[in-house]
């Protein structure tokens, strides 16, 4: 079992932007941002929100074998973690709806200092059909540019 | 409408990162942030590969992947699906991926660390504009040249004969046509750096300054032979803001700063090129972000090469001027003196205690000076100037008209007393504004 570390909970959950990677039948890949994710309190769990309207094919990949691996960069220094493992979708509350909210608020200011519009960054945020899904970590990787891009952390093979 | 590659221009200039996801034998996705996505022609893009050796394993296992581009104009995204074709570890296409990664790491700080390894050729299957909730108006100022104002440009340097008048026609001609307003043009390398010989819309025209081969934009595109081009700068640290600062103050360090836009945020450096050598680099830069589009880009590069040719027909020509006529004795013009030293140990010339120059351009003004003191001669040519042994010109390929140029410019510029007129192909004439006294110091 793979457990999130408080350091690395704490990133997650900042205006960080995060990228899900999936596969379909054929191991075509698909691309999709989320619009907030943050880490179960036994940190064995992820649960990320992701607008269904706007990244489709990310939700008809994850229904249909649950494969993900997930990034989570800061704009700022380009630190970046990768956690892949196992995602099944779930149901959204008013609190991950209040939580998706406020992370496409602070996003977008976190990217407006570095001299991206919030129009333009309003583009890959849409918050239309938000919906969840959950991953159960099975690998962390550092992917922050440089020498050490890849490096394993937790659970790798 | 589904878009195809060219439609995605806005893409190519590495403002947004693009991301790509690849999928391992035992189905596992993975991701990776992109530096360079490259248009290679209508069905095939590259990426450079620096570090993400998941993607390349998982590349050789499964062809398929999926890129994100995002247009660093309006932020609207498209889902590039691709199948990898091939890595390749030299050639055309991974020069030119591997100067611009080259630039762009320097301009970070991080030069060396970001080596290329490989460009990775992908063939393009499918192109997909994800939904959006809005679409932004294009923030993009950029302004595409059309074939004819190319020609216009191409026409006015074609029309010149002098290297003088080749570099002014190629800016003002520039910012005609092309609407820059912000431009150099630098020659060389001569002994390993470029140096200004004309600028355009700067405080301070910087004639004279130079750049090390390899050093920023300037010196990547002349080392490499490769139009070297940043879109965004509002993120990058200004590569040489340190060497600038040091160097404001000419007549203490004998070196003249580069002009620069202090808040530019798009820079164009092509190299000038003509039968596969440099002569120079053609720079502009502009405070709009992706101010440079590719036509612009291919429109310059047209210019460069244009240019390029001008300046070495004009070097060329150079060498057959007239011979010298009847040594002109001009009476002594006005009493008032002053100062000319020249220091033996880098050939640095300043007159009444401000610097001029130095090197072989500084050794010229010496030696027609020198000759004007003893013999009261002021007019020169190319011919005697290169059969001169104390001016210690190299015999091929000795840029004299370059060095020539460089030195009018700067006596010019800086108003001094005295200035050199070009008299016709070849044969130049000194202009005094008072009576020099030589001191030679070591």
């Amino acid at each position: 079992m793979v457990f999130i570390h408080p350091d690395l909970a704490e990133f997650i959950a900042s205006p960080v932007m995060i990228v899900i990677g999936t596969r379909d039948r054929a191991n075509r890949p698909d691309i999709g941002r989320g619009i907030g994710a943050w880490t179960t309190a036994d940190a064995t769990g992820l649960q990320i929100i992701v607008s269904a309207w706007q990244y489709g094919g990310t939700i008809d990949n994850l229904r249909s074998n649950g494969a993900a691996a997930l990034t989570f960069v800061r704009p700022s220094d380009y630190v970046c973690y990768q956690i892949k493992g196992r995602a099944s979708i779930g149901e959204i509350g008013p609190a991950g709806l209040a939580l998706s909210a406020r992370y496409i608020a602070a996003m977008s200011e976190a990217l407006a200092r570095l001299g991206v519009a919030p129009e333009m960054s309003g583009v890959w945020l849409a918050s239309r059909e938000p919906t969840l899904f959950q991953v159960t970590p099975e690998a962390v990787f550092l992917q922050t540019p440089g020498p050490g891009a890849g490096t394993a952390l937790a659970g790798s093979p | 409408m589904t878009p195809n590659l060219a439609d995605l221009a806005g893409c190519f200039e590495g403002v947004i990162p693009s991301i790509v996801a690849t999928v391992s034998a035992d189905g596992t996705p993975n991701i990776s942030y992109l530096s360079h996505v490259v248009m290679v022609d209508e069905e095939h893009i590259a990426l450079s590969n620096q570090f993400f050796t998941k993607t390349a394993s998982n590349l050789r296992a499964n062809p398929l992947a999926t890129l994100l581009l995002v247009d660093g104009r309006d932020g609207a995204q498209f889902r590039v699906g691709v199948r990898f074709v091939g890595a390749s570890e030299d050639g055309p296409l991974f020069e030119r991926v591997a100067a611009q990664l080259a630039a762009s790491s320097a301009q970070v700080g991080m030069a060396g660390v970001m080596r290329l390894r490989s460009v990775d050729l992908f063939r393009v299957e499918d192109i997909v504009a994800y939904p959006s909730p809005s679409r932004s108006a294009s923030s993009s100022s950029a302004y595409e040249p059309d074939l004819e104002r190319v020609a216009a440009v191409v026409d006015a340097i074609s029309g010149q004969s002098e290297l003088t008048a080749v570099v002014d026609a190629t800016l003002t001609a520039i910012e005609t046509h092309f609407r820059i307003h912000s431009a150099m043009i630098l020659l060389g390398p001569i002994g390993g750096v470029l140096t200004t010989v004309g600028s355009l819309g700067y405080e301070r025209s910087g004639i004279g300054s130079e750049v090390t081969l390899g050093d920023g934009v300037i010196g990547m595109a002349a080392a490499r032979c490769q139009t070297v081009k940043v879109s965004d700068m509002s993120r990058v640290r200004r590569y040489g803001a340190a060497v600038r600062a040091l160097s404001t103050d000419e007549d203490r360090s004998r070196s003249i700063a580069v002009p620069s836009l202090p808040d530019a945020m798009s820079q164009i450096a092509v190299p000038m090129l003509v039968q596969g050598g440099v002569q120079g680099v053609l720079f502009a830069e502009s405070r709009e972000r992706m101010a440079f589009g590719a036509r612009a880009e291919t429109g310059l590069s047209i210019v460069a090469r244009q240019a390029a040719l001008a300046v070495t027909l004009a070097e060329a020509l150079s060498r057959e001027a007239a011979p010298a006529g009847q040594a002109t004795v001009v009476a002594a013009p006005a009493a008032t003196a002053f100062r000319v030293d020249h220091h033996a140990f880098d050939d640095s010339v300043f007159i009444d205690g401000s610097y001029v120059i130095k090197g072989v351009a500084g050794r010229l003004l010496v030696h027609m000076l020198d000759a004007y003191v003893s013999d009261g001669r002021t007019d020169f040519t190319n011919r005697e100037i290169r059969l001169s042994r104390d001016l210690k010109l190299p015999e091929f390929k000795d840029n004299l008209e370059t060095r020539l140029l460089l030195l009018q410019r700067r006596l010019d510029e800086r108003s001094l007393p005295v200035r050199l007129l070009r008299q016709g192909r070849g044969q130049i004439r000194l202009v005094l504004d008072g009576a020099p006294v030589l001191r030679k110091l070591t």
